[in-house]
């Protein structure tokens, strides 16, 4: 048995009422209240997540919930974010939201992700009719479960953290102070709760003052007119772009390295079929439902499948509900992918997202093979730790970003945040004032970037020094194998993590040294005082034969240390002059070809 | 003598100069010299007919700086920074510009990764040595920079911008090896916490600095030669000025030097219009300025990014800067939507009517078609109307429009995204735009300026005078400016008013020996103190103004609070008593007043110069317009629209049922219906 996701808009045939000046100055205008959101949110926000992270995202909706606009944040919440809206139309109905009700919701299986991203949704009223909705969804911190952050290793969503169906936290504009006391009872860090609420609420007010005043200048019909025209418009793009690729299906695996309860990777499988100007994504065959935490709700799945097509279906279309629309999604009831109530889910949006998103694009690369690049790391590494002194206990968080695959035009982006968001880092600074830690390292990581006639952008190492005891808990994969590459580029290294003290290195994540692999997510990982969490971040896979890189550019690479000479010589078929300092041309032809000869005779 | 201004822009290199005793003004526009931008400068005050001697004072706004930024065009530069952060100019915040593009790329680190060095040394955020700097490991260093032949080096190392006698020592190890090397210390450049911002912004000071050392020394040569013996004053990026030798030392000042000179004009007019509140626009081949004035001062950011994730930690000038101005490319989206920009023609090819080769249509080929730009500009050169037509005719046929619809479409979709971008600034800090004066500056911006105003329900525009020459007239307004910081963290409830007060009076001392170096009387210095502040537990500041009047006590200690209460809710649309605001840095502006010029300068007398009428398209219909010699046009004398307004260096267009009246300065104040 299977559920079929579908996301008609009811407005593809919609008929264009609106100027085209006045439509692209509206456009514009809505673009530029979800982008004020996000300026408040981060701004005005206490908690290091949302201030210096920026995990979050703000959009504006019509006055049907259908997506109209998004700032540029994090693509797996834009997407998933519809879900929760309908879950809250369907709970309260859309007309019997007033102005000044805010709803919050969290609840994944209420069209959530996992619960530490909570979604705040807002009418907007003009002269008492309802002309849009901003939603602002934010990745709190801490709200409670079995460890910080929720990522607790758990079997169950209760240990998790705390769930929030869509309730009223601001009814006609005034707060609902049991809510508050709720989340103020169940965090790790109450002290930014009230703090982070009035964030929210600056976000939520920023866009009504925008979208009122629009409303007020062209008065809601013309404006709601031209949020339908925008919606049609945006399919229109899409459309247009699908029907771009060949009719066919293309299927694609990936695999997330375990649930965190076993050792066993657990397997994506996707058949994409291309018919016209529709697509459609079916699951069947995809594993079944895992006992640990990285199944993944309908909203998380479906999120990933949007995202990834739109990098390649209008990247540049206003992005709002008409992208969604063409796209229909075939997911199996029992299914990692559509995770029921009460399978754990937190690890949905760094891990399983990813791995969705670049299964996605590995089947694209057979329908468009010319336009297709390479997988990126495809997890965010996101951590929250804790650390312990004798003044108390302090929860910090990061995100170790790798790199990107390499495109058919340029080498793939260095430690940069995956598709599935975009997040900024911790800076050390930032981190030392507020915690009993020492960031000791942030830098590129050689080698790491899978090679190819574009290689994939290079990961990242990152070292951090506990002053006091700590745990932490983390989001990652791709450490029995890196980023895979397309058109005969190569896979980056796997990712891994090490616990350095006293005694040396140990890895306490991916592959060891003996050839043995330790899972990364089974629980929260224990350090003492003075030891060193170590996270080696993947770069992203190569596109097209590393043996075809202009040597310029690899002898660029060896200056620079983003290769080593023996890389440059080993994958690269690059051999530089005694000095190092110029590419030795004789060697180098003999070099390749020998390449060339050894890979055909393991074909033959 | 004569106060000149002097502003090198992307095309153009403008002057105005005032004479100090007679009150006479003149102007000039020459082209810019690209290969060595020193001699447009002495080129345009010979076209003024200015004797060199005779130049009391010259103030010169330069994008020298920005454009070899931008253009990665300076001789390779070297970093030390602390074990573990060689990589930080090139990973900046890790996010990406573009949400869904697959195949954009990060801009160019600064400083490439084969010059970044590390070091072993570390300080923790409360300044104790974790490590000391390894002297070996620096020594060893210093040598491998030595050997690549790199004389300027930026040392970032983490945590500098509490104590940065770190990177004093490693600078002394660096001159040690290489005598002649030019060092920055981000500590002591600018002590601001979060490292990107401070390495970036040392990183700018290092690249720069032979670049503006070489521009500097060929500036002064050639106008030595010319026999001026005046004082040469740079515009900065705070909207001040500084004496060239402060400017060789801090190449990170100039990046806004260019446009600040528009502010400065804007703020002039504040005080010689009477207005209050005045949006700063201006209009140029391919960009579009904007900044607001609101009580008559500019707003200054801290926020600023050179591009994308390349922020630059000086206080600014809060311009705005969007791709829409003359040479704005219009076409046409897969989705069948008329935009315009961010593409420009440019100088080279520029708008097809140039007849330079350019076949894409710009706004400058609308506003020719429309009749609002006389063909014949300013006599100077001829424009092609049929490149023009044939140009807009594609917009035309792939809207399903008529050639002259289209035309109006492409002008009006420049003007809203001009509007956009105001809107953007304005809104950004809680204002509402109808309270505002729109004043147009640029050679472009008098052609647009009424327009963008009704987009935003502005109903007054001003066209100053000098529009076509701005930045050049701005310069010789300012004044003398230096931005002052310290890193001093206390929560209000708990902060030591002495303590504070020292900290800002050391800042003012600073500020008066900078400004003495800079030849500023004692009598003419003025200092405006502030504070960063938050709510205890947020992450960025918002700036509050510290009381006047008198040492800081524990009154306006609250009131510092109060404040801070309210410039969070002006900024943020929030505020509450829930949270305790506290004080994360002290700032100090020190301003050497200028003497400007004075408002009463002889106009002429009369009115309606020419009595040319010429058609021009308006809402979709053709008017018979009436077109006026702007220089020509004496206080008191008025027009009603739709009128097009001919300036020496740029030309207003006035719609049907406007009006406007020329005031003392003889600025056009033009009223919208």
């Amino acid at each position: 048995m299977s559920q079929t996701i579908t996301a008609e808009t009811g407005l593809t045939a919609a008929p264009d009422q609106v100027d085209p000046v006045t439509f692209e100055v509206l456009r514009s205008l809505f673009d530029y209240a979800a982008m004020r959101m996000s300026s408040i949110l981060q701004r005005s926000s206490f908690s290091q997540i949302l201030a210096d992270n920026v995990d979050f995202s703000n959009a504006i909706y019509d006055s049907e919930l259908r997506l109209l606009a998004q700032a540029a944040n994090c693509p797996v919440h834009l997407a998933a974010m519809h879900f929760s809206a309908r879950a809250v139309a369907d709970k309260f109905g859309l007309d019997r939201l007033e102005e000044g009700d805010i709803v919050v919701v969290n609840d994944p299986y209420s069209g959530g992700t996992h619960v530490n991203d909570l979604t705040f949704m807002m009418p907007i009223i003009h002269e008492g009719r309802r002309i849009a909705f901003a939603v602002s969804r934010g990745h709190w911190m801490d709200l409670g479960g079995g460890a910080a952050g929720g990522l607790a290793g758990s079997t169950h969503v209760a240990a998790e953290g705390l769930r929030l169906p869509p309730l009223k936290i601001f009814r006609a504009g005034k707060p609902n102070e049991d809510v508050f006391d709720v989340l103020l009872a169940n965090s790790r860090t109450p002290q930014f709760i009230r703090g982070d609420l009035q964030a929210h609420l600056g976000a939520l007010r920023g866009a009504e003052r925008e979208m009122q005043r629009a409303a007020e200048r062209y008065g809601s019909d013309l404006l709601l007119a031209a949020m339908r025209q925008l919606i049609a418009y945006t399919e229109r793009i899409s459309r247009k772009g699908i029907e771009a690729m060949p009719d066919g299906t293309y299927e694609a695996e990936d695999w997330a390295d375990t649930d965190g309860q076993t050792d066993d990777p657990v397997k994506v499988k996707l058949a994409i079929t291309v018919q016209g100007s529709d697509i459609t994504v079916d699951f069947t065959g995809s594993d079944r439902a895992v006992a640990g935490a990285i199944n993944s709700p309908v909203a998380n799945t479906a999120a990933a499948v949007y995202y990834a097509l739109q990098f390649f279906v209008g990247p540049d279309a206003p992005p709002n509900a008409g992208m969604f629309a063409p796209i229909k999604i075939v997911l199996p009831d029992d299914c990692w992918l559509n995770a029921k109530w009460p399978m754990p889910v937190v690890n949905c949006t760094c891990i399983t997202a990813g791995k969705v998103a670049a299964a996605v694009w590995q089947a694209l690369a057979k329908a468009i093979p010319d336009r297709i690049i390479a997988p990126t790391f495809a997890d965010a590494n996101w951590f929250m730790a804790t650390v312990t002194t004798n003044t108390g206990t302090t929860l910090f968080t990061d995100i170790l970003s790798g790199g990107w695959g390499g495109t058919p035009f340029n080498d793939g982006m260095s430690v940069t945040m995956d598709p599935l968001g975009n997040c900024l880092n911790t800076p050390a600074e930032s981190a030392e004032l507020m915690h009993r830690i020492v960031y000791e390292r942030f830098d590129l990581l050689q080698d790491s970037g899978g090679a190819g006639q574009h290689r994939g952008g290079l990961g990242s190492a990152f070292e951090v020094q506990f002053l006091g005891v700590g745990t932490l808990g983390i989001e990652t994969s791709r450490t029995r194998s890196g980023s895979p590459g397309v058109h005969g580029g190569a896979t980056s290294p796997a990712q891994r993590m090490l616990r350095v003290g006293s005694a040396g290195a140990q890895v306490i994540g991916g592959l060891t040294p003996d050839g043995d692999w330790k899972n990364p997510i089974s629980g929260t990982h224990a350090f003492n005082a003075g030891e060193v969490f170590r996270f080696e971040a993947t770069g992203g896979g190569g596109w097209g034969d590393p043996l075809d890189r202009d040597t310029a550019a690899v002898l660029d690479d060896v200056l620079d240390e983003y290769i080593s000479r023996e890389a440059a010589r080993e994958q690269y078929g690059v051999v530089l002059s005694a000095d190092g300092v110029s590419v030795d041309e004789k060697a180098t032809a003999s070099r390749r070809a020998q390449l060339k000869a050894e890979r055909n005779s393991e074909h033959a | 003598m004569w106060r000149v201004g002097v502003d090198v822009g992307g095309t153009f290199t403008d002057l105005f100069a005032w004479h100090e005793g007679s009150n006479e003004r003149r102007t000039a526009k020459v082209l810019t010299t690209k290969h060595d931008r020193s001699e447009g400068v002495i080129g345009a005050v010979i076209d003024a007919e200015i004797p060199f001697s005779e130049i009391g004072t010259l103030v010169h706004g330069t994008t020298t700086a920005t454009n070899a930024l931008i253009e990665r065009s300076y001789p390779d530069a070297a970093l030390v920074t602390t074990d573990g952060f060689r990589d930080v100019l090139e990973i900046g915040r890790m996010h990406r510009e573009f949400l869904y593009r697959p195949y954009q790329t990060k801009p160019k680190p600064l400083i490439r990764r084969r010059y970044r060095f590390t070091v072993s040394e570390r300080l923790s955020a409360e300044g104790e040595t974790v490590r000391p700097l390894d002297p070996e490991a620096a020594r060893a260093v210093a040598a491998r920079i030595a050997a690549t032949g790199i004389r300027s080096v930026a040392v970032c190392f983490i945590n500098s911008y509490v104590s940065s006698r770190h990177e004093r020592q490693m600078r002394d190890i660096l001159r040690e090896a290489i005598p002649d090397a030019e060092v920055i210390c981000s500590g002591d450049l600018r002590p601001v916490f979060r490292e990107h911002g401070r390495f970036t912004t040392a990183a700018i000071a290092a690249c720069m600095m032979p670049v503006m050392h070489d521009y500097f020394d060929q500036l002064e040569h050639r106008l030595a030669d010319n026999g001026f013996a005046g004082r040469l004053l740079i515009l900065k990026s705070n909207g001040g000025m500084m004496s060239s030798r402060f400017a060789r030392q801090h190449p990170e000042e100039l990046i806004e030097s260019g446009p600040a000179g528009g502010v400065a004009y804007a703020a002039h007019l504040c005080r010689s219009t009477g207005f209050r509140d005045i949006l700063h626009t201006d209009v140029g081949g391919t960009s579009f300025d904007t900044s607001i004035l609101p009580d008559g001062e500019p707003l200054v950011t801290r926020q600023y990014e050179l591009e994308w994730d390349v922020p630059v930690m000086v206080p600014m000038l809060d311009i705005h800067s969007v791709g829409a101005g003359g040479g704005s490319i219009a076409w046409v989206d897969d989705g069948g939507s008329l935009r315009v920009g961010p593409r420009s023609a440019g100088s080279e090819p520029g708008p097809a009517c140039y007849g330079r080769g350019g076949t894409e249509p710009t706004v400058t080929d609308a506003n020719l078609l429309l009749g609002r730009l006389n063909p014949s500009l300013s006599g100077k050169f001829t424009l092609d109307t049929a490149a023009a037509e044939r140009a807009v005719q594609k917009i035309a046929d792939a809207m399903g429009m008529s050639l002259l619809e289209a035309a109006e479409g492409i002008v009006r979709i420049g003007c809203e995204t001009m509007a956009h971008a105001v809107k953007a600034t304005i809104s950004g800090r809680g204002r509402d735009p109808r309270d505002f004066v729109l004043a147009s500056f640029g050679g472009a911006g008098p052609m647009h300026a009424c327009f963008v105003a009704q987009a935003l329900s502005i109903p007054k525009v001003v066209v100053p005078a000098y529009a076509g020459v701005a930045s050049a007239f701005g310069a010789t307004a300012l004044d003398v400016r230096h931005d002052l910081e310290a890193f001093h963290y206390t929560p209000v409830a708990t902060a030591d008013p002495q303590r504070i007060e020292t900290l800002l009076g050391a800042l003012e001392e600073e500020g008066r020996d900078r400004l003495a170096a800079d030849g500023i009387a004692p009598d003419r210095m003025r200092f405006a103190r502030s504070a960063q502040m938050r709510y205890m537990g947020q992450t960025y500041e918002v700036t509050v103004p510290l009381p006047d009047g008198g040492p800081l006590d524990d009154v306006g200690l609250e009131r510092l609070g109060n404040d801070f209460h309210e410039a969070h809710r002006i900024e943020y649309g929030v505020s509450s008593d829930d949270f305790s605001p506290e004080v994360v840095s002290l700032g100090v502006a020190a301003i050497g007043v200028i003497s400007r010029p004075t408002d009463s300068a002889a106009t002429p007398s009369g009115s309606k110069a020419n009595g040319k009428t010429r058609r021009v398209f308006f809402d979709g219909v053709w008017h018979d317009t009436d077109v006026y010699d702007g220089d020509a046009m004496g206080a008191g004398s008025d027009v009603s629209g739709p009128a097009i307004i001919e300036y020496t260096h740029a030309v207003a267009v006035l719609p049907p049922g406007s009006g406007g009246a020329v005031d003392h300065e003889q600025n056009l104040i033009v009223t919208l219906a």
